[in-house]
């Protein structure tokens, strides 16, 4: 996971889903409080592949154009193999599970994808979730 | 012009240019295109083609085939950092961009 820039913080563009979760955060300020959040994100969803940071410059989220959640895959060459389309919309792991498939032909079928939505609403940022 | 051909063609002209304000908000940072979506009804969802507009303001650059970005980043616990530039050669890699809210 790279943690990015919160979609729905208290100081922009509050959402009725997190408001009924009584999710109430401000947008990160410092490396640290950025971490901090990505810890609890990691907890409260249950996340337990690797998470790492972006800075506050946020500067991966747009080489990425990633915000508020975007998936890719890329490949053993350093290329990019899958991009999704924009989040929330675009967020299918079934493609990512596809692509792996295709890049790694020799590992067997894949388990059901790791990465589920949480909220499917197409007007909310969506939640990664990593089911075993 | 007969006036319901006016009316028509203003109502046309109007939805286009919230169309074109709308492209221009999504192409904002997130951050300011946050502050201004707090105070846009939840109406504009209904009326305007939000979908293929965000999906075209928010392409990005990227193509498959091109060079990922590289990037260097902490890790969560802040006690190590990851190279992506780390795994050519070894094994794909799947980037989960996202945030708690």
């Amino acid at each position: 996971m790279v943690y990015i820039e919160e979609a729905h913080p208290i100081d922009a563009w509050q959402d009725d889903d997190n408001i009924k979760a009584k999710i109430f955060l401000h947008s990160t300020r410092t490396q640290k409080e950025r971490c901090d959040m990505a810890g609890t994100c990691l907890v409260k969803l249950g996340i337990e592949y690797p998470a790492i940071v972006d800075t506050i410059a946020n500067s991966t989220e747009r080489a990425y154009t990633a915000w508020p959640d975007r998936l890719y895959v890329i490949d053993r060459d350093g290329r990019v193999a899958y991009k999704s389309k924009p989040g929330p919309f675009g967020f299918h792991t079934e493609d990512v599970a596809r692509t792996l498939q295709r890049l790694l032909p020799d590992a067997g079928s894949p388990p059901a994808p790791a990465v589920t939505r949480a909220e499917p609403a197409p007007d909310t940022a969506g939640q990664s979730v990593a089911r075993n | 012009m007969r006036g319901w051909q006016k009316i028509v063609l203003a109502v046309l002209v109007v939805y286009g240019v919230l169309c074109a304000a709308a492209y221009d908000v999504m192409r904002q940072t997130p951050g300011r295109f946050g502050q201004i979506m707090e105070h846009v009804p939840d109406i504009a969802f209904l009326v305007l083609p939000f979908k293929p507009l965000w999906f075209h303001a928010r392409a990005g650059t990227l193509h498959v085939g091109d060079a990922a970005p590289e990037f260097t980043l902490p890790t969560q616990d802040n006690k190590s950092t990851v190279e992506l530039a780390s795994f050519r050669g070894s094994r794909p890699v799947v980037l989960v961009f996202g945030s708690y809210t």
